[in-house]
C-alpha cells in the first residue's frame, strides 16, 4: 500500500513528539527536598567537605595525625598504638588510641578512639545526661562472629623507616603498611596496593572541646594561638537547627572522617540504600555526577526520587571495589549519620610506559557524625570472598521459611476479616497461587498494636484458619510507636517499666506517628526486648495464630513531627547513648526484638520467624527480609528496583524486593503486568498498594493481563526449589540470591556496570525484566561465550555482548546459561506449602563443553531441624564424556536426617529435560537407570527417552519420562 | 540393597497399578460418568481432544502427563499445568493448553458428585467442599487421610437445601406479590395519566379562554378615558407604585435570605470539613501545601467563627416577610380606591338608560381606542400600573397557566416514569422509596431502593451519601454460595448502580454497586468498601428472583 506510506512516515516522525509529550505530562510525585538535609545543612558534612577542599587545594597539605612509633606493639594478631593529633592553632595534641586487628578470615580492622572521652574526662553542655564515651556498642548489635584474631599476623622483617609492616591473611599474602607520620595505611595483596587509608590526608577525628564564649570585641583570642592560622569556622559546632527543630549537641563537634582509596579500581558498589545505580557515581559534581555525597541516615522519605544519593530507609556502610579479577571492600562500622563522597581519577598515562594501561582509581571520603572510627578491610580477591568475609562478621542471611519466598499479597488495607478471606477465595477461583496475605495498620483497634479492630476484624481466628487450610500465612504489621492513650495496657506498661526512648532531659519522649501521640519502645534496652517478646504470646496478642507473622515498618524510626521525619538526635536511649550515636541501627534492634519474640510465642513451638523490616543496617540480613519502601506506580520505579535489589544482594542483604505494582498511584495494566514479571525475580516478592489506590490483585485486570501475571507467578512457584537452594547458599556463604553480571563474570570488564539484569543464584538463569512501556524486545548482555537458551522456547544465543531477545507483553526475557542443572516443581498448586511432596523436574542445560551441574536443597521449610541434618542437599552432574547424569549427596547428616528423609521418600524425579541434547541421541529411545547401592546387574532399568530436534535456531531437547527415581536417593542415568 | 528397588516397585505398583481404577470398577480413577465412553478400551488409550495420540493403557493414571489435553491423567495432578495460566514450555505439548476434563471426579456417595480441580488433587488438603468423600487425596501425601464425610455433609446440605428451596418458594411468591403491586402502581399511574390528559385538555381550553378575556379586558381598559394616571387619584398611583416596589423588595429580601442561609449552611459544612481535615490529615505526608492550609485554618479559627444568628433580628425579619395583610396593610384599599374627582364627572352615564349608557360607553371607548391606536391620544396606561381588572384577569390566566404546567409536568414525569427501566416485570416499582439497612463495623448502611445509599455512623456524626440511583444493570458474579443461601453465587445478577455520592477526600465521589440475589426478604447481606469510597452491597430481595415458571427459578448448587 504505497499510498499509505507518506502518512505512515509522517506519523512515525510524530511519535517521538508524542512520547516527549507523554514524559512531560506523566505526573511523577517528587520528594520534599526541604524536609531533608543537604550536606551543607548538616554541620559535620559541611565541615568534612570543607576540610577535604582545604586539603585538596593545598599543595603541601600535612595531615595532623601521627602514629607515635614508641607506642606500637603487636601481639596475638592485634597491633596497638597511639595516634596523636596536633592542633595547629594551639599546638595542643589529642591522643587517639589505635587498634589494628588482623582476623583469621584475612580481614583487617582499624579502630580509632579518643582517650579523653574513653576516660570520661570531658564536660557535657546543657547538663546533659548523655554518655561521655564515643559510641562503642555498634559492634554489639552488628557483629556476630569472625572476630578471632589471626595470631599468625607478624611484623615484617623488611622494616622501612617510619613505617610498620604486618603480614597477615591466608598464607600471609596480605600486608598492611602503616606509615607513622602522617599516619596512613596501605593494604596490599600480592605485593600490590589495593586500599589506602588517609593517603589524601582527609582523616579527621573531631576531638572534644569546650565551647569558648566569643571574646570581647578588640581583644585577641587565646594568647597561645598561632596568629598565622586562621580561626576555625565554629558556626556548625554547637546547637544546630533544621526545619524548626534544634539539636542541642551537648558534646559539640565529634565527627570522624577518613579518605579510603581503592587503587586501580574503577567501580565501587554497595552502601545501600539509595535509589541509584549499583556502580556508584561520583559525588563532587561534573557531568552526570552527583553534587551531594551518598548519605546514610535511615529516613522515612516520602515519595523518594530516583537517581539520587539521598538517604533512604536503610544503611549498610559496606562498599566493595571491583576490577578485572579482583574485588576488595571496606565496612565502616558506625551507626551515626554517615556520608560518602566519591571521586574517580585517571592518572595521565606515561607514553613511555609501554603496555601499562591507564587505570582509574576510586577515591572515597567517609564521615560520620559521632562514634568511633572503625573500619574493616577485605582484600578478596573475588566478589564471593569479600561478601563472605563481610557476612562472617555481620551474619549470614536468614534461611527463611519456605512460604517466605512464595508470593505475598499486601494492600493498605484489606479492610476486614471477611475481605481477607474473600481475597483468598478469589485467588483460588482464578487458580493463582499465593502464600501470604498481609494486613497494614488499619486492622488494629485505633492504631493500637497487638489489637484487632473489633468492628472490622471480629473473628481473626476464623480468618487465619481459613488461610491455614491451604497452608497460607497472615502477616500483620507491628510498628515501634506505641499509642499514647489511656487504658491501653501496652503503653501503660511501657511507661511504668520505663522501656521507651527518652528525650534529652531524660523524660519519656513523645512524638507523632500513625496513632497520633506516641512513645517509642527502646530495643537497645535488654529489659525492653524481654518485655517486647512477651507481647507476642498468643494469649497477649489476641487474634494472632501460629500462621501469623510480623511486619515491622516505620522503624527508622519514623516520627512525623520530628526533624527529618525522625527522632531528635539528642534523644537518649538505654545506657544514655544519644540517638545520634545509634540512629542507623535503631531499626535493626527493633527488627531483632520482634524476631526473638516470634521464637518464643509458645513453649515448644520453634519455627523460623518471619519479620519484614523497612529500616535496616548491617546485620539485618540475619533477621528477615527488607523491601525498598514506598515506591511509586511508575516505570522509573520499576526500573530502579533492579539495581536496588542487586546492590542489596552484593551487600550481604539479599532477601530484598520492591513493592510490586508501585505503592503510590495506580499502575496501568501493562505496568502492573511487567512488574509481576520483574517481581517473580525479586528474592522478596510482594505486591503492595496505597490506601488511595484502586484494587489491583492479579485477578482484577482481566484478560490477557491476569493470565500473564498468573504465568509469572506460576513460573516463580515452579522455580521455588531453585530459589530455595539459592537462599540456602546465601545462608551459609553470604552470596547474593540474585546476582549482577560482575559477580558471575568477574573478568568481563564490559559488564561491570550492568545492573538491569540478574542471575538467579547458581542456576545460570539470567533474567532481564522489561522496565519500559511498549517494549517488544530487550537486549540482554551475555558476559561470556557460553551457550544460552531461551527458557521458554530453547532459542539459542551465544557470543559475548548484547543479544536481542523478543519480549512481547506475555514474555519474560529469561535465558538459561549452558552448563547448569535447574530443579523445578511443575505442578501448579494453591500455595508453596502444598507443593512440598510434589515431584521434581530436572532441567539439564548442556553448555559448550557438554557438561552440566546443579544442586538442590530442600528441608521442612519451617523449623530449625535442618541444622540437625533434616535436609536434602544433592549435586546433580552430567558429564558428556561418560554420558552419565548422577545425583550425589552433599548434605550434612545429623540426628534428624533419617526421619526427614523418610518423610520425603516418595518424592520423585518426575522427568529429566535435557536442553541442547546432542544430535546423536536422535535414535535413542531409552536411557539406563540405576539406583545407588544396587548391584549393576540387578538394578538396571530402562526408561523412555524422547528426542526432539531443534528447529529454527532453537536447541534440540530430550525428555526422560518418569525415570522412577527418588530425590532422597543417589542414582545414575546413563545416556550413553 | 535390592530392597529399595523392590520397595519402589511395590509402591509404584500399588499406586499406579493396583488402584489405578477406583472402587467403581467401570471407570478409571477421577473419570466422571459423562466421560466414561472415552475410557472403555482396555489395551490402549486415545487422548480425548487429540485422538491421534494413542498411548498404552499403562500410561493411564501413571502420574505422568502424556496427553496434550491431560486426559490420560484423570485421577492425578500430573497434567494440572495444562492451562493458559502456566508459563509456556516446549516440553508440555502446548497444542491445546486446555484440559479435556473438568477436573477430578468425586462420586460423593450420599451427597452430590463434584469435580475437584486437578491442581488440588493429592496436595495434602481435603477439599471437602467439592469432594466430600475425600477421594481427591488418595495418595495420602505427607500422611494426610481424608475420611469420607459425605454422609454428614450431604445431610447438612439437604437440610440447607430444603430450607433454601422453601425460602426460594416463598421468595417466588413474594415476588409475584411484588409484581402484582408493581402492576397496580403502574395501573394507577396509567389511570392518572388518562385523567391528567383530560384535565390538561380542560386546562388548555381554560387558558385559551382566559387569554382571550385578558385581551378583552385590556382592550376595554384602554378605552377608559379617564382611568389611568392622568385621571387616577395620586394616592392610588402611589399605592400601586409602593406595592410594586415593596413586592420587589420583599422578593429580593427573601432571595437574599435564602442565599444567606445557603451560604451559612455551606460555611458550616466547610468549617466542619476543615475541622476534620485538621484532625485527620496525615502530617507524615509532609505536604507544605497541606500544612499551609492547616495553619491558615488555625488562624481563621483564632479569629472566631461566624456569629450565630440573632434570634430577635431573625424574628423581625420573618415578621417583615409575612404577607402585607398580616402587617395591617391592605393594598386593595388603596388601589381599588380609584375613584378620582375627575372620574366622578364621568359618572353621568349612570344617569342614562342602561342600553344607551352601554352604547355610549362602548362608542366612547371605541373612539378612545381608535385614537390611541392611531397615535392621536396618549396611552394612559403606558407608564402606569394596570388597573385592577386587568391584574385580576392576568392573575386568573397565570393561575390557569401554572395549573396547566403542573399538569403537564406531572404528565411528563409519569410518562418518563412509565418508560423508565424498573427491571423485569417492572418489579422495582413496588420497592421504590422503601429502605433497608444493616450494621457493619462502625456504621449502619442504608439502601433506599432506586433512591440513594447512605452510610450512618453509629457513634454519631453526619450521614454520608454513598451514591444516588442511576440505573439498573447486570453484572457477572462468581462466588461461593454459603450454606444458608445468603450469597450471590455464580452467574449474571441484577445490579443497581448508585453514583455521585459525597466527595471523598483524596478520592472519587462515593459510589455503590448494589448486587442483588434472590431471597425471601429484603436484606443487606454484605457491604464492602472495595477501594477507597467505592462500595459494593450484596443484597437479597425477592425482586431479584427469576419469574415463576422459568428454568432458573431455583439456583442450582454450584458444583453441579
Amino acid at each position: 500500500m504505497n499510498s499509505l506510506s507518506p502518512f505512515t512516515r509522517g506519523w512515525a516522525s510524530f511519535v517521538p513528539f508524542i512520547v516527549l509529550l507523554f514524559y512531560c505530562f506523566t505526573p511523577v510525585l517528587t520528594v520534599k527536598h526541604e524536609n531533608f538535609k543537604t550536606c551543607d545543612q548538616s554541620g559535620f558534612c559541611k565541615r568534612n567537605r570543607a576540610y577535604a577542599d582545604t586539603a585538596e587545594a593545598s599543595s603541601n597539605w600535612d595531615s595532623p595525625y601521627n602514629l607515635d612509633p614508641a607506642t606500637i606493639s603487636l601481639s596475638n594478631g592485634q597491633l596497638t598504638g597511639t595516634v596523636v593529633k596536633t592542633i595547629s592553632r594551639t599546638g595542643d595534641s589529642v591522643r587517639l588510641p589505635l587498634t589494628v586487628t588482623f582476623l583469621e578470615s584475612g580481614t583487617a580492622r582499624v579502630t580509632i578512639d579518643e582517650e579523653k572521652r574513653q576516660k570520661g574526662d570531658i564536660v557535657l553542655r546543657h547538663g546533659s545526661k548523655a554518655r561521655k564515651e564515643r559510641y562503642n556498642e555498634a559492634e554489639r548489635w552488628t557483629i556476630t562472629g569472625g572476630l578471632t584474631p589471626n595470631k599468625g599476623a607478624a611484623l615484617s622483617s623488611d622494616i622501612q623507616h617510619g613505617a610498620t609492616k604486618v603480614h597477615f591473611g591466608p598464607e600471609g599474602k596480605f600486608e598492611a603498611i602503616i606509615t607513622h607520620a602522617p599516619f596512613s595505611l596501605d593494604f596490599r595483596r600480592d605485593g600490590t596496593s589495593h586500599i589506602l587509608f588517609n593517603s589524601r590526608g582527609l582523616m579527621n577525628v573531631e576531638h572534644w572541646r569546650t565551647k569558648q564564649e566569643a571574646p570581647p570585641e578588640g581583644e585577641s583570642s587565646a594568647a597561645e594561638a598561632d596568629p598565622a592560622v586562621p580561626p576555625e569556622d565554629e558556626s556548625t559546632w554547637w546547637d544546630e537547627s533544621f526545619g524548626g527543630n534544634t539539636d542541642s549537641k551537648p558534646r559539640g563537634p565529634e565527627s570522624v572522617g577518613l579518605d579510603i582509596t581503592f587503587s586501580g579500581y574503577e567501580h565501587v558498589y554497595g552502601i545501600p540504600e539509595h535509589a541509584s545505580s549499583m556502580s556508584l557515581k561520583q559525588t563532587r559534581g561534573g557531568d552526570g555526577n552527583y553534587k551531594e555525597p551518598y548519605r546514610m541516615y535511615n529516613s522515612d522519605v516520602f515519595e523518594y526520587e530516583l537517581d539520587s544519593p539521598m538517604t533512604l530507609y536503610g544503611a549498610i556502610p559496606f562498599m566493595q571495589a571491583h576490577r578485572k579479577d579482583s574485588t576488595v571492600g571496606v565496612f565502616w562500622l558506625n551507626a551515626a549519620e554517615t556520608w560518602v563522597d566519591i571521586v574517580k581519577s585517571r592518572p595521565a598515562v606515561n607514553p613511555l610506559a609501554l603496555g601499562v594501561k591507564s587505570t582509574t582509581t576510586t577515591q572515597t571520603h567517609w564521615f560520620s557524625e559521632s562514634g568511633l572510627l572503625d573500619v574493616f578491610v577485605f582484600l578478596g580477591p573475588s566478589p564471593q570472598k569479600v561478601v563472605q568475609a563481610y557476612s562472617e562478621l555481620t551474619g549470614y542471611s536468614q534461611l527463611p521459611q519456605s512460604f517466605a519466598i512464595g508470593y505475598h499479597q499486601c494492600r493498605w488495607n484489606y479492610v476486614s476479616d471477611e475481605d481477607v478471606m474473600d481475597v483468598a477465595r478469589k485467588f483460588d477461583k482464578h487458580n493463582i497461587p499465593f502464600d501470604v496475605l498481609w494486613l497494614d495498620i488499619e486492622y488494629t483497634h485505633e492504631k493500637k498494636y497487638f489489637t484487632f479492630d473489633p468492628m472490622t476484624f471480629p473473628n481473626p481466628q476464623k480468618m487465619t484458619s481459613h488461610l491455614d487450610k491451604h497452608d497460607r500465612k497472615l502477616v500483620a504489621i507491628i510498628d515501634p510507636h506505641i499509642k499514647n492513650v489511656d487504658s491501653y495496657p501496652v503503653v501503660d506498661d511501657l511507661k511504668k517499666k520505663q522501656l521507651a526512648v527518652n528525650n534529652k532531659d531524660g523524660n519519656i519522649y513523645e512524638g507523632w506517628c500513625w496513632p497520633g501521640s506516641s512513645h517509642w519502645v527502646d530495643c537497645f534496652n535488654p529489659a525492653a526486648i524481654s518485655w517486647w517478646k512477651g507481647l507476642f504470646k498468643y494469649d497477649k496478642f489476641v487474634g494472632s495464630s501460629p500462621n501469623t507473622f510480623i511486619w515491622n515498618d516505620m522503624n527508622e524510626p519514623s516520627v512525623f513531627n520530628g526533624p527529618e521525619t525522625t527522632m531528635p538526635k539528642d534523644n537518649l536511649h538505654h545506657g544514655n547513648w544519644e540517638h545520634r550515636d545509634v540512629h542507623n541501627i535503631n531499626g535493626l534492634t527493633f527488627h531483632n526484638a520482634t524476631y526473638e519474640a516470634l521464637l518464643e510465642r509458645k513453649k515448644g513451638e520453634v519455627r523460623r520467624p518471619f519479620v519484614l523490616t523497612r529500616a535496616f543496617s548491617a546485620g539485618s540480613q540475619r533477621v528477615g527480609p527488607m523491601w525498598t519502601g514506598d515506591n511509586q506506580a511508575h516505570w522509573g520505579h520499576l526500573a530502579a528496583s533492579i539495581p536496588m535489589t542487586l546492590n542489596n544482594g552484593i551487600s550481604g542483604y539479599p532477601f530484598a524486593g520492591a513493592d510490586v505494582g508501585g505503592f503510590f498511584g495506580n499502575p496501568s495494566k501493562e505496568l502492573l503486568t511487567r512488574w509481576y514479571q520483574a517481581g517473580a525475580f525479586y528474592p522478596f516478592f510482594r505486591a503492595h498498594a496505597h490506601i488511595d489506590t484502586r484494587r489491583r490483585e492479579p485477578y482484577v485486570a482481566g484478560s490477557p493481563y491476569t493470565e500473564i501475571m498468573a504465568q509469572a507467578l506460576r513460573l516463580r512457584y515452579s522455580l521455588l526449589p531453585a530459589w530455595y537452594t539459592a537462599f540456602r547458599e546465601a545462608s551459609v556463604a553470604g552470596t547474593p540470591i540474585v546476582r549482577p553480571n560482575f559477580f558471575v563474570h568477574p573478568s568481563d570488564e564490559n559488564g561491570f556496570a550492568i545492573d538491569d539484569q540478574l542471575y538467579l543464584g547458581s542456576t545460570g538463569l539470567l533474567a532481564k525484566p522489561v522496565v519500559t512501556e511498549g517494549a517488544e524486545s530487550v537486549d540482554i548482555y551475555l558476559g561470556d561465550d557460553e551457550t544460552y537458551y531461551d527458557y521458554f522456547d530453547y532459542a539459542i544465543y551465544s557470543g559475548k555482548g548484547y543479544k536481542t531477545v523478543p519480549a512481547p507483553l506475555e514474555k519474560i526475557p529469561l535465558l538459561m546459561q549452558g552448563g547448569h542443572i535447574i530443579p523445578r516443581r511443575d505442578r501448579p498448586r494453591r500455595s508453596s506449602g502444598l507443593m512440598k511432596f510434589d515431584p521434581i523436574t530436572l532441567v539439564v542445560v548442556l553448555g559448550k563443553s557438554g557438561d552440566a551441574e546443579g544442586s538442590l536443597y530442600l528441608d521442612d521449610g519451617e523449623t530449625f531441624d535442618y541444622q540437625q541434618g533434616a535436609h536434602i542437599h544433592r549435586t546433580f552432574r552430567y558429564e558428556a564424556s561418560t554420558g552419565l547424569l548422577t545425583s550425589e549427596d552433599i548434605s550434612d547428616r545429623g540426628s534428624k536426617t533419617a526421619s526427614y528423609l523418610k518423610s520425603m521418600s516418595h518424592v520423585r524425579v518426575e522427568r529429566i529435560v535435557v536442553v541442547g541434547a546432542p544430535s546423536d541421541w536422535k535414535n535413542k529411545e531409552s536411557v539406563i537407570i540405576s539406583e545407588e547401592g544396587e548391584k549393576e546387574s540387578g538394578s538396571r532399568q530402562r526408561s523412555e527417552l524422547q528426542f526432539h530436534s531443534g528447529q529454527g535456531g532453537k536447541a534440540a531437547w530430550a525428555v526422560v519420562k518418569d525415570p522412577g527415581l527418588y530425590i532422597t536417593k543417589g542414582w545414575k542415568v546413563d545416556f550413553s | 540393597m535390592r530392597e529399595s528397588i523392590l520397595t519402589r516397585l511395590v509402591y509404584t505398583s500399588i499406586i499406579y497399578g493396583g488402584i489405578a481404577f477406583s472402587a467403581d470398577a467401570q471407570r478409571p480413577r477421577g473419570v466422571g460418568p459423562e466421560f466414561a465412553k472415552f475410557y472403555k478400551t482396555t489395551d490402549t488409550f486415545a487422548c480425548i481432544s487429540n485422538p491421534s495420540i494413542i498411548l498404552p493403557i499403562a500410561s493411564l493414571n501413571d502420574d505422568y502427563c502424556d496427553c496434550p489435553d491431560g486426559s490420560d491423567e484423570p485421577g492425578t495432578s500430573a497434567c494440572a499445568h495444562i492451562s493458559p495460566l502456566s508459563p509456556p514450555s516446549p516440553v508440555d505439548n502446548t497444542l491445546n493448553n486446555k484440559l479435556a476434563l473438568p477436573g477430578f471426579y468425586c462420586k460423593n456417595k450420599g451427597h452430590n458428585p463434584g469435580y475437584v480441580p486437578f491442581t488440588a488433587v493429592n496436595d495434602g488438603v481435603c477439599d471437602y467442599d467439592l469432594c466430600c468423600n475425600g477421594s481427591d487425596e488418595w495418595q495420602g501425601v505427607g500422611g494426610i487421610k481424608c475420611e469420607d464425610k459425605c454422609k454428614e455433609i450431604g445431610k447438612e446440605w439437604r437440610k440447607h437445601d430444603e430450607e433454601r428451596k422453601r425460602a426460594l418458594g416463598a421468595a417466588s411468591k413474594r415476588r409475584a406479590e411484588l409484581v402484582k403491586e408493581a402492576g397496580r402502581l403502574r395501573k394507577e399511574m396509567e389511570d392518572r395519566l388518562q385523567s391528567l390528559q383530560t384535565e390538561i385538555q380542560g386546562s388548555e381550553i381554560k387558558v385559551h379562554n382566559l387569554e382571550k378575556e385578558v385581551a378583552e379586558v385590556e382592550r376595554a381598559e384602554k378605552g377608559k378615558l379617564v382611568k389611568g394616571p392622568a385621571g387616577g387619584g395620586k394616592l392610588s398611583v402611589l399605592g400601586g407604585l409602593a406595592k410594586q416596589r415593596i413586592e420587589e423588595l420583599l422578593k429580593n429580601v427573601d432571595r437574599v435570605k435564602n442565599e444567606r442561609d445557603d451560604a451559612r449552611r455551606r460555611l458550616a459544612g466547610l468549617e466542619e470539613l476543615l475541622t476534620s481535615f485538621k484532625e485527620e490529615y496525615n502530617p507524615n505526608f509532609n505536604d507544605e501545601g497541606v500544612k499551609r492550609a492547616v495553619r491558615a485554618w488555625e488562624d481563621y479559627i483564632a479569629q472566631g467563627k461566624a456569629p450565630d444568628l440573632n434570634n430577635a433580628l431573625e424574628q423581625d425579619l420573618e415578621q417583615i416577610m409575612k404577607p402585607d395583610a398580616e402587617n395591617g396593610l391592605n393594598w386593595e384599599e388603596f388601589q381599588d380606591a380609584d375613584e378620582s374627582d375627575v372620574e366622578v364627572l364621568y359618572n353621568f352615564e349612570q344617569y342614562l338608560p342602561k342600553p344607551l349608557r352601554e352604547w355610549l360607553n362602548q362608542k366612547l371607548r371605541d373612539l378612545r381606542v381608535f385614537l390611541i391606536e392611531n397615535g392621536i391620544l396618549a396611552n394612559p396606561h403606558s407608564d402606569a400600573s394596570e388597573s385592577a381588572a386587568v391584574t385580576k384577569a392576568k392573575q386568573s390566566l397565570e393561575a390557569a397557566k401554572s395549573a396547566l404546567r403542573r399538569e403537564q409536568d406531572e404528565l411528563k414525569s409519569h410518562q418518563d416514569d412509565l418508560a423508565k427501566e424498573y427491571g423485569l416485570d417492572d418489579i422495582f416499582r413496588a420497592l421504590k422509596g422503601q429502605c433497608i439497612s444493616t450494621d457493619s463495623g462502625e456504621y449502619t448502611y442504608e439502601l433506599c431502593w432506586l433512591d440513594r445509599t447512605t452510610q450512618k455512623p453509629k457513634k454519631g456524626g453526619a450521614n454520608v451519601g454513598m451514591g444516588n440511583f442511576v440505573r439498573v444493570d447486570t453484572v457477572m458474579v462468581d462466588e461461593e454460595l454459603p450454606p444458608n443461601g445468603k450469597g450471590l453465587g455464580s452467574g449474571e445478577r441484577i445490579a443497581l448502580r448508585y453514583e455521585n455520592g459525597q466527595f471523598c477526600w483524596n478520592g472519587p465521589n462515593r459510589s455503590t454497586l448494589v448486587v442483588l440475589a434472590c431471597a425471601e426478604k429484603d436484606e443487606v447481606w454484605k457491604i464492602t468498601e472495595e477501594e477507597k469510597c467505592v462500595y459494593r452491597m450484596e443484597v437479597g430481595t425477592p425482586a431479584a428472583c427469576q419469574p415463576q415458571g422459568t428454568a432458573k427459578g431455583v439456583r442450582e448448587k454450584d458444583e453441579l
